[in-house]
């Protein structure tokens, strides 16, 4: 199966964006997010806590659907879903 | 009732909207929260698109570092109150409509004072916490709340609209951690901008608002992006969660 993962913004600038992954059957949308990320240390912790959570303000989207990053560890990816992960900004 | 000086300042616009419209933008209201990056172009555009009246709130001093963005500001404002130097550009910008500079921190306490009768809110602030303030005082008087963030090269944009979209607590739940932000002009131009059309679209019902869609622009890829957005059921500002304990960082 084949999976995209977009990232955004400063998250982008770290991992780029539209990765196109083929996970195994069964897996974990939140442990293809961490697999991606751990390309690039920085952009791994940008994204995950010292404990491997999601920090807390990350935004996740399935198939243009927000997902709860509390609920990405027990969620399965399927055949052509996209992924897009990005950080709200601040500044004005 | 548009004075013959009047149509002939609009009379570019007026040919999108007609009159109808240009006097829509006459009777209404606007309130800015922020004389900075975002605030300065929204500010501008509405002034110069003939909003009646606009009321403008910061608390800051102009300083040097704020000048590659805040276009409302010179250099011969520097150490000048921002709210003095907003007034005074917008009033050149426009003398036909009614300028309001508030010196003044947004806070839970004078909030709703503020805003008072205002049509609509533009958030053009800094930091989370006076935005979920803003979000929550846009949907108790059932006013669209324009919301825009930005940082580096990166901005977002969406209308809220009370009752209709989802509120920027079911967006942005938790907010992002608090940093002094990079920033290009150019940046806070798009979106702040964006915000100004959304207004002027909502104020002379025109077009299609970015309601319950998060627009998201990227400079430095020179792309923009859209995602679909829905209300939080258990929104603790808008939704059943309402009354219970606020996400953190978050000001009742």
């Amino acid at each position: 199966m084949k999976v995209t993962l977009r990232f955004f913004a400063r998250f982008r600038e770290l991992l780029g964006t539209d990765i196109i992954v083929e996970p195994h059957d069964g897996t974990r949308l939140a442990d293809l997010v961490a697999e991606v990320a751990q390309k690039n240390t920085d952009g791994y912790a940008a994204i995950f806590d010292e404990q491997g959570a999601f920090r807390e303000f990350v935004i996740l989207m399935r198939n243009k659907k927000r997902v709860e990053t509390a609920e990405a560890g027990t969620i399965t990816v399927t055949d052509g879903d996209e992924i897009a992960v990005f950080p709200p900004v601040a500044g004005g | 009732m548009l004075s013959e000086r009047e149509r002939e300042r609009y009379k570019r616009q007026i040919l999108l909207f007609g009159n109808e419209g240009q006097e829509r933008l006459k009777s209404s209201h606007i309130f800015i929260a922020g004389a900075g990056g975002l605030g300065s172009p929204a500010a501008i555009y509405l002034a110069v698109a003939g909003v009646g009246e606009i009321t403008i709130v910061d608390m800051d001093t102009v300083d040097q570092s704020n000048l590659n963005r805040q276009i409302l500001h010179t250099d011969r404002d520097i150490g000048k109150k921002k709210t003095v130097s907003a007034i005074a550009k917008l009033r050149e910008y426009n003398p036909d409509i009614i300028i309001n500079a508030i010196d003044t921190t947004i806070t839970a306490d004078n909030i709703r004072g503020l805003v008072g009768q205002a049509d609509g809110i533009v958030d053009a602030m800094d930091n989370y916490p006076v935005r979920y303030l803003l979000n929550r005082v846009a949907l108790e008087k059932k006013i669209p709340f324009f919301h825009g963030a930005i940082r580096g090269f990166y901005g977002q944009a969406t209308t809220i609209l009370p009752e209709k979209t989802p509120c920027l607590a079911c967006i942005f739940p938790r907010a992002p951690p608090k940093e002094v932000f990079p920033v290009v002009g150019a940046t806070p131009g798009v979106i702040g901008t964006i915000q100004a059309t959304e207004v002027v679209k909502y104020l002379t019902k025109q077009g299609e608002l970015l309601a319950g869609r998060l627009f998201l622009w990227d400079g430095l890829a020179a792309t923009s992006e859209e995602i679909a957005l829905e209300k939080n059921p258990a929104c603790p500002v808008c939704g059943s969660g309402a009354g219970t304990e606020p996400p953190a960082g978050m000001i009742r």
